[in-house]
């Protein structure tokens, strides 16, 4: 049988339930994040505090994860937010997923609260609840070593010590750097009780077609090796990014005050301090850099993040501040916008050091390390910056104008959305709040990209200028699909069509690939249904909890501040134009014109079973 | 002769080796049951493919009391048939490139000289040479420098 099992474990009562996902429900959603989100719209309460045992958190593999398919290594956690008080979503790498469906699971849905520290165990076919005592105050690294001292070889997906001291944005890691890092789902295991999940199995899986996905995987990887952007991914990783968005202008600086900053964080500075581009699980493009300075990284999100962002410049510190944040199992894209939130408001007297207990700035790597410690640890000012945006009711409602977040998320790309319309309408819109990963249309960035070629992917009526308002619901509407049916798969953003590149796997690979695991067959349309169905069963999750047109909106500074350097110089996004920009998507996802999910598409929706 | 030869510095732990291997040989994506293992540890900073030499004078082979391996063209052979799955092969080889799972022996064949590890690697970490000396020599080196951390 090609698909495993789904085990539902209940904390409070130690009960374990082992069961399956129907097949008609797989080919609703395919795995991964899409059905992650049906589960959490079907299990979780309206208003649940996001700490209380009723809150449910999940651990889904991809439909193809574990597989031959090229960077398959992906799985989603899901639960309640507790940084936004919405869907919390984080999609992850590394080779903890793939080891759990050879433990003989597809996903894992955990609610209840253990009555003490606690982790589990999955193995071959198996699930125990085993006592985390001696793990407990363990950093991420010193957990997953532990748990191999004691276990043998597992892969594990655990949170660090911010997670158990709740802090709102502690990731979930696995490996030396991989995180599902976004929304404080860390936390979330903290508030159940549970350090690790430590997964070791033998079962394979079985592929249905196997000589066709040999055949079919053998002419993607010669497709994806071809590419040139892939070959520069794979010997410098994410940090390219950088230079791009720098010299457009775009760079978010000492909190969005500035929009360009130091060329000592190019990717090509970052290279000296690489010791070695590895992978996660079945993966061709080995983007990750195990760096000289102990850790792993830094991504183009800790570059920007907790470099420019915080107004420093030095490569080796902005390096280590990235490997503390992993060891202390915090979300870097929060960290680092928290942070600058609380340095621009303290400049500005909005804050003082009667709060602060020290005085704050921009550009100082000794205070950042020490706050990143107190933070984690709920110590001081840390536990009030451990709040995340929630500090707005404490800072008062000026200090909202300064944040950069979008519905209480801070905002993870360290790209300014002022100049490219298009990733302003993303962040504003996407189900977790303001994040790129969602629905960023790279190909934006590219300037000089013709016409055609955009045109092919998104539809007609699309002006080749990013800061044109005119078209850019559609850029956003292909990629809000085409990501969230790569998610469900399992299968790494870098080789989805569309994200960095005109190419690679696009509705028809993923027909093929689908149908040499599964034997099932869909056609492009279908799985672009999927897309749609998970965008929609999100935004009914969303819906549920409050969230309208009101809340898809921008930081303040991005529509009132114009950018002040470079390229971008005087650009800003207009409320005017975003509105019916916003109105133009709304329309294209048939919801209402303020942006609820219509009735007849619930009713759709949730009589699937 | 052709050989496989591996270049650990180039190998990024995806075990695409490994899973090319179990779904030809039996149909599944199983990097525990493969002809090629890839031993590795994000932790402590190494991945290394396990790779059957095809030894000139094989202890899987010499041991068998089964004799279930024989030598073809140089190429070491196992004889599910005659197996009786007792292990000692895997247990023997000091290279630790014999998998067992289960009762199931599983013994790198070369895919009749066209190895599917190799053709799955993506960083040229696993490469199917002509024989040469100066091959040879490197080879010898590094499985003298596996023993001696296998002997720890």
């Amino acid at each position: 049988m090609y698909s495993k099992k789904l085990g539902i474990i209940d904390l409070s009562k130690k009960k374990i339930k082992i069961t399956r996902t129907s097949e008609a429900l797989q080919k609703q959603f395919l795995g991964g994040r899409g059905l992650n989100s049906y589960y959490l719209y079907k299990m979780i309460k309206t208003d649940i505090d996001p700490f209380s045992p009723e809150n449910i958190i999940i651990f889904g593999t991809g439909l193809l994860t574990g597989t031959l398919v090229p960077n398959s290594s992906r799985f989603n956690v899901s639960a309640k937010s507790p940084e936004t008080g919405i869907l919390g979503d984080s999609n992850c790498g590394g080779y903890f997923a793939a080891e759990l469906r050879y433990a003989g699971f597809d996903r894992l849905i955990i609610h209840g609260k253990a009555p003490k520290p606690s982790y589990l165990y999955v193995s071959d076919g198996n699930i125990e609840i085993k006592e985390a005592k001696d793990y407990w105050g363990m950093d991420t690294t010193n957990v997953q070593q532990s748990l191999r001292h004691d276990l043998g070889h597992v892969e594990a997906a655990v949170c660090g010590v911010a997670g158990e001291k709740l802090v709102r944005f502690a990731c979930v890691r696995t490996g030396v750097k991989n995180a599902a890092g976004r929304c404080g789902l860390g936390a979330v295991m903290g508030s159940k009780n549970l350090k690790a999940i430590a997964a070791k199995g033998t079962q394979g899986i079985e592929i249905v077609h196997p000589e066709e996905m040999l055949e079919t995987v053998q002419e993607l990887k010669d497709y994806i090796m071809n590419s040139k952007i892939i070959s520069i991914l794979g010997s410098v990783g994410t940090p390219l990014l950088y230079e791009v968005s720098n010299t457009l202008g775009a760079i978010r600086t000492k909190n969005s005050q500035l929009n360009a900053w130091s060329e000592s964080l190019n990717a090509e500075v970052i290279e000296t301090y690489v010791e070695k581009m590895i992978s996660c699980s079945s993966c061709i493009v080995h983007c990750r850099h195990r760096n000289k300075l102990g850790g792993e990284g830094p991504e183009y999100t800790a570059v920007g993040l907790l470099g420019a962002n915080l107004g420093l410049d030095n490569t080796a510190n902005v390096i280590e501040l990235n490997n503390i944040c992993n060891e202390l199992g915090l979300d870097i894209s929060s960290s680092g916008t928290i942070l600058s939130w609380a340095f621009e408001l303290y400049e500005k007297s909005i804050i003082d050091q009667t709060l602060t207990e020290e005085p704050l700035q921009f550009g100082d790597f000794d205070l950042v390390k020490r706050l990143l410690h107190k933070i984690s640890r709920r110590e001081g000012f840390g536990n009030i910056l451990a709040e995340s945006t929630s500090n707005i009711k404490r800072f008062g409602k000026t200090a909202e104008d300064y944040l950069i977040a979008v519905k209480g998320l801070p905002q993870s790309d360290p790209h300014d959305c002022r100049y490219i319309k298009a990733f302003a309408l993303g962040i504003a819109t996407s189900s977790r709040g303001a994040d790129h990963l969602r629905s960023r249309p790279t190909l934006e960035i590219f300037l000089h990209l013709p016409e055609e070629v955009k045109e092919r992917i998104y539809g007609k009526g699309i002006p080749n200028d990013p800061t044109s308002y005119v078209g850019k619901e559609k850029t956003v509407y292909f990629s809000d699909n085409i990501f969230a049916a790569i998610d469900s798969l399992g299968i790494c953003k870098f080789i989805c069509h569309g994200f960095n590149s005109p190419h690679f796997v696009d509705y028809t690979w993923m027909k093929k690939l689908i149908h040499c695991a599964t034997g099932w067959t869909f056609n492009e349309k279908n799985i672009q249904e999927v897309g749609k169905r998970i965008i929609d069963i999100e935004r009914m999750f969303n819906n549920r909890e409050g969230i309208t047109r009101k809340n898809d909106t921008l930081p303040k500074r991005y529509f009132d501040d114009p950018m002040p350097l470079n390229i971008a110089k005087g650009h800003h996004i207009d409320r005017k134009e975003f509105d019916t920009l916003l109105s133009r998507y709304y329309k294209l996802r048939s919801w209402t014109p303020d942006g609820l999910v219509k009735k007849e598409r619930i009713n759709e929706l949730e009589s699937l079973q | 002769m052709k050989r496989l030869y591996v270049y650990p510095e180039k190998c990024t732990g995806c075990r695409e080796c490994s899973l090319a291997c179990s779904l030809t040989k039996f149909g599944e994506c199983n990097p525990k049951k493969a002809a090629i293992s890839v031993v590795r540890d994000e932790f402590n900073r190494y991945e290394l493919p396990i790779i059957c030499y095809q030894c000139d004078d094989p202890v899987c082979h010499k041991f068998c009391h089964q004799n279930a391996y024989f030598i073809k063209d140089g190429v070491v052979l196992h004889n599910e048939d005659k197996c009786v799955g007792c292990r000692l092969c895997a247990v023997l080889c000091p290279y630790n490139a014999i998998t067992t799972l289960n009762s199931e022996i599983i013994k790198c064949d070369l895919c009749d000289g066209d190895p599917q590890c190799v053709k799955y690697c993506s960083t040229q970490a696993i490469q199917y040479l002509e024989e040469t000396d100066e091959l040879e020599k490197r080879r010898k080196k590094m499985a003298e420098h596996f023993l001696a951390i296998n002997k720890k």
